[in-house]
């Protein structure tokens, strides 16, 4: 385990929603990124989208990135936590 | 000179004596048993007759049960909300005050029971009765009466415990216990079924019969344990 | 399992994000993926047969996330379309006490031991063969229960009788329907009710005979009040020894003294001979009339044996035995006016009255227990008032699976699933569907369960397994039988879910699995079997009550009478045991017939269940399209002559009340599963003693004074309740068994009908002091 000196572990998850027709597209996307965790549903056009990563800069440029992927319309974040 | 003959007299006396003494007999008899039950009756019914009033009346409820017409069970007008109800009462279970004149037909003063014992539509008010649980209670000037002003004479800092809550069902869609202590209280159908109820406590199956089959009262909010074996 | 924080952190936030995903869609739902508090929507629904009392009603039970949270009724079950009572509605609960078993416990050194559950198999088995090895076959029993699933039942009978070859076999509906089996055999030859509840919706007058149906069958009387309520002429009548819900909900409510039901159901006979009430027709073509023995003793001394001996009569003989039982001689007796039992013998004699009668504890615990069941059969066969909708005399079961495991398969020290041990073709066909050799099965029976739980006080008996049951709560003239229990040299295997009583006594621990946690069939009152799969995941170590006894089996030697695979035995053994009643006066339905259906009755005949036997319009097994009682040679019922007699304990000067004991709505029997539920231990708490508020002013006491209630046998101190759920007539009180710390058995008396062997537990003698 070792010390977490700055190593603050952001987690948040949020649902996302595709852009019209997307879903599958967005499922790849988010899958293949790295600290996300994908839950698409069934029987609506939304996923869940868990993100873990191990400190805050890196928490920054995950979103960053997130929010440059095309078939994303929106994200709605339902929950958040640091340590501090 | 000759003495009367009384003879005749006398036996229509004697007769008459008799008749007198069997009516004084007989009368007594006579009004006594019509001003009362034959005492060998009255004992075999003292000594047999169990007491019917246990279960928290239950039999009050099965009685209802059977005289509610089918229409008046399915009764749903939407006027009685729960925040009126609660608003005629001083806390949880206290006897409402009159919210209302009382009414008069045709130059007579109606009973309150004429509407509260069975329900139904009240042309006087536009909008349904409500059912009293306790109609076998019929002096109800004891603890109901009007309040004809708002103004108080000294303030003073009442409050109460709040209202039971809704929807305590244990698990989703089972029935719920009892929200209320069952004295005066027994009649479920009275408050839960019909036209005249607080619309948030109609229950939706009335004609099921046997409520307490289902719904029981909480005596104690403690749980089971082992360890409080005797 | 621990969970490292990080786990828990994640598992919020997809939590989060479901329940925000639910609220904003409804009936969402994630492929592969089930965290247990998803909304409502996400709940998957099976059927199952309650748990709990003989109605057997259908159940749905929710299950979410590997969990059981909701249960509804089955809309598609006949039995209670859709309605369940309160314990039904909670009974998942039960799944989850804290202190639940999960793995075995050894006794080591005076304390219990946790320990795996195969090791704990093994020590069962070596001490299985160490018993028969030493003392022979007969040193060891099984001790099972109306509560068994029918596999449970049938393993058990199938070791113990076809592989180890001891009737040491028996189970707790001797103590709650030894009487109603008795009384269908020597009255029609073959067990279990004719009708069914559809009678319920068809009779115009119903009487129940000493039971409480408003709080023991509540789903049923419920459908009687619905009866009532959409007809203008059905009445209930209440016949009982003790004021109880139900009677507050009769039209009319008669006690009478207890005991004294044999005397009103002769005068009842005798009032309709006498106004010629009879359908003769009925009476010369379908009924014939027998006399048994007289004087017939109580069984409470150990090795008390009785058989009685039948003697044809004919009418003209009953005639004059009813000479006895006029209306004012059984008033006497019973102290039900004259007028009344009149009324009630009317009620039976109108030929338009269609009349059901239900009766359960109050005529089977009972020391004439199967005398009164053949009387109350005698009124309804004097005017032909059976197997037909609504005519009906029914005796409704107390145990979930009575009928279906220990009566249908024949879990008793005399019984084969198709048949008795004293018939040599019986035996011949259980040694052929079993694989054993004919010789392995014994044509004596041994004991039945009084004189089992006697023998292994006196050290005949040294090893039992327990399941299902809890008899160191509900051993009538418990004090004897605990210590027997625990004497040296008496291994004691139990079988349980939870700590009680028994398991405290035990040796050997295993944990069960409850009812959804296992496959497995129930069979109710009204001959329906129901089925149900395995819901949910069993805790830890717990293992099926089945398998376990397989499990031992195995370990004795015996894997070629119990090769089944773990995935599908329970089939298996249902198809292996269906072969017993293969025949139209039982035939049962097939596996896959009761998994689709919520619950079948047999006789299950072309796909057709038989809702009315012994008549020709409704039933195949009958010769003709009339009445063939085709259980006698003589295809008649039999009117049996059975005279009063009085109780075994009746109250005297020094102990001058009744006691009576029985249940309550909200408990099950002994409490170790409703009273872990908490809104059913919320709503009764506590045991009591139910007094009359007469004899309350008398003793000085009000509700909550405790009292000391005193037999020859023991002594209890409880509180009292006065105009509580009951009020007992003046002479005698009422206590609810389900409360461990109050164990009233130790105050009851083990007398017992001579014919069923079945405990009176209403009837003794008690003195009441204040305390």
């Amino acid at each position: 385990m070792g010390t977490n000196k700055g190593k603050t572990m952001p987690i948040f998850s949020f649902l996302a929603y595709p852009e019209k027709n997307m879903k599958d597209q967005l499922i790849r996307d988010l899958s293949h990124m790295d600290y996300c965790e994908v839950k698409a549903s069934e029987n609506q056009d939304v996923l869940i989208l868990l993100t873990d990563t191990p400190d805050e800069e890196t928490n920054k440029d995950l979103i960053a990135a997130i929010k440059e992927i095309k078939s994303l319309q929106s994200l709605s974040m339902t929950f958040g936590h640091t340590d501090l | 000179m000759e003495k009367p003959d009384y003879k005749p007299q006398h036996k229509i006396g004697k007769l008459f004596l008799l008749f007198a003494m069997m009516g004084v007999i007989a009368l007594p008899i006579i009004v006594f048993k019509a001003f009362s039950v034959s005492t060998g009756e009255a004992l075999a019914t003292a000594n047999k007759a169990p007491s019917l009033d246990f279960d928290h009346n239950a039999g009050q409820l099965f009685g209802t049960y059977n005289t509610t017409t089918a229409a008046y069970m399915e009764g749903n007008s939407t006027a009685r909300t729960l925040n009126y109800y609660y608003s005629l009462r001083q806390y949880p279970g206290s006897p409402p005050f009159v919210p209302h004149d009382s009414v008069v037909e045709k130059g007579v003063e109606q009973t309150c029971l004429s509407c509260h014992e069975k329900g139904g539509f009240v042309q006087a008010f536009d909008r349904f009765s409500p059912v009293t649980p306790h109609p076998q209670h019929t002096y109800c000037g004891q603890c109901h009466m009007k309040t004809v002003t708002q103004d108080l004479f000294r303030e003073n800092d009442w409050t109460s415990v709040q209202v039971p809550k809704l929807g305590r069902s244990a698990l989703a869609g089972s029935p719920p216990p009892i929200a209320h202590a069952l004295q005066m209280r027994e009649n479920c159908i009275a408050c839960h079924v019909g036209p005249g109820t607080v619309v948030p406590i109609r229950v939706e199956h009335p004609m099921r019969g046997n409520c307490r089959q289902c719904h029981v009262p909480e005596e104690t909010k403690s749980l089971f344990s082992r360890d409080d074996r005797g | 399992m621990t969970i490292t924080r990080r786990e828990f952190i994640r598992a919020m936030a997809l939590k989060s994000a479901a329940v925000a995903a639910a609220t904003m869609f409804p009936g969402i739902s994630f492929a592969g993926w089930n965290p247990t508090d998803l909304p409502a929507d996400s709940i998957v629904w099976s059927k199952t047969p309650c748990r709990f009392c003989g109605t057997g009603c259908g159940l749905l039970v929710g299950v979410s996330g590997q969990r059981a949270v909701a249960v509804k009724g089955d809309p598609n079950c006949s039995v209670n379309k859709g309605l369940c009572c309160i314990k039904g509605y909670h009974s998942i609960q039960i799944l989850y006490g804290k202190d639940r078993f999960t793995t075995a416990y050894v006794r080591k050194n005076g304390k219990m031991v946790p320990t795996p559950i195969e090791e704990a198999l093994d020590i069962v088995a070596e001490q299985m063969k160490a018993s028969i090895e030493k003392n022979g076959k007969d040193s060891v029993s099984i001790y099972g229960s109306g509560q068994w699933s029918i596999p449970d039942g049938y393993a058990a009978s199938k070791f113990f009788k076809g592989c180890i070859g001891t009737n040491n076999v028996e189970a707790n509906a001797r103590l709650c329907m030894a009487s109603a089996v008795t009384g269908c055999l020597t009255s029609f030859g073959l067990d279990e009710p004719m009708g069914c509840y559809e009678d319920i919706d068809n009779a115009d007058v119903f009487i129940t005979w000493g039971n409480n149906m408003a709080e023991m069958h509540p789903v049923l009387f419920s459908r009687m009040l619905a009866n009532r309520k959409s007809k203008t002429d059905v009445r209930i009548i209440d016949l009982t020894t003790r004021s109880t819900r139900s009677s507050l909900a009769a039209d009319k409510s008669i006690l009478f003294k207890p005991q004294s039901d044999l005397a009103i159901a002769n005068a009842i006979c005798y009032e309709i001979v006498k106004n010629n009430w009879v359908n003769q027709d009925f009476v010369a073509n379908h009924v014939s009339f027998h006399k048994g023995k007289t004087n017939i003793g109580y069984g409470t001394e150990d090795h008390f044996a009785f058989s009685d001996k039948a003697e044809t009569v004919d009418f003209e003989a009953f005639k004059i035995f009813l000479a006895d039982y006029t209306p004012e001689a059984a008033e006497k007796i019973s102290g039900v006016s004259a007028e009344d039992i009149k009324y009630l013998a009317a009620l039976y004699g109108d030929p338009d009255k269609r009349v059901t009668s239900f009766w359960t504890m109050g005529m089977n615990q009972h020391t004439r227990g199967t005398w009164i069941n053949n009387l109350v059969y005698n009124i309804h066969l004097l005017t032909g008032k059976i197997s037909t909708p609504g005519n009906s005399p029914f005796s409704l079961t107390g145990q979930p699976s009575a009928c279906g495991t220990v009566r249908e398969v024949g879990t008793l020290t005399h019984k084969l699933p198709h048949g008795v041990v004293m018939n040599e073709e019986n035996r011949k066909m259980a040694a052929k569907i079993w694989g054993v050799p004919e010789t392995n099965i014994d044509p004596k029976p041994t004991y039945h369960t009084v004189e089992m739980f006697r023998a292994l006080d006196r050290g005949d008996i040294n090893f039992m397994w327990i399941q299902v049951t809890n008899p160191m709560v509900t051993m009538p003239n418990l004090k004897r039988y605990r210590e027997g229990a625990q004497k040296d040299g008496r291994f004691i295997v139990v079988s349980e879910i939870y700590p009680t009583p028994t398991s405290d006594v035990a040796d050997v621990i295993l944990p069960s699995a409850l009812w959804v946690e296992r496959e497995g069939f129930f069979g109710n009152s009204e001959r329906r079997t129901q089925h149900n799969d395995q819901l949910v995941p069993k805790p830890g170590e717990a293992m099926c009550n089945t398998w376990q006894l397989i499990q031992v089996a195995r370990r004795m030697g015996f894997e070629k009478q119990f090769p089944w695979k773990e995935e599908t035995y329970i089939e298996d053994i249902w198809n292996e045991y269906i072969k017993f009643h293969d025949s139209p006066k039982h035939r049962m339905a097939s596996y896959k017939v009761l998994k689709e259906r919520s619950g079948v009755q047999w006789p299950f005949v072309d796909g057709k269940e038989t809702r009315w036997r012994y008549n020709g319009k409704y039933d195949p097994a009958c010769k003709d399209d009339t009445w063939d009682f085709y259980g006698k040679p003589d295809h008649r019922a039999w009117v049996w002559l059975r005279p009063y007699e009085p109780a075994a304990e009746s109250p005297d000067t020094e102990y001058p009340f009744w006691l009576n004991t029985g249940r309550v709505l909200e408990h099950w029997h002994t409490g170790s599963m409703t009273r872990r539920i908490p809104i059913l231990h919320k709503a009764v708490p506590e045991s009591y003693v139910e007094i009359n508020p007469e004899d309350a002013k008398i003793l000085g006491v009000v509700t909550g004074s405790k009292v000391k209630i005193s037999s020859r046998r023991g002594a209890i101190v409880m509180k009292a309740s006065i105009n509580g759920r009951g009020n007992p007539p003046e002479g005698m009180v009422f206590v609810p068994f389900f409360d461990e710390s109050y164990l009233i058995n130790e105050v009851t008396l083990d007398a017992f009908c001579p014919i069923s062997k079945q405990p009176d537990y209403k009837k003794c003698a008690v003195k009441l002091e204040k305390v």
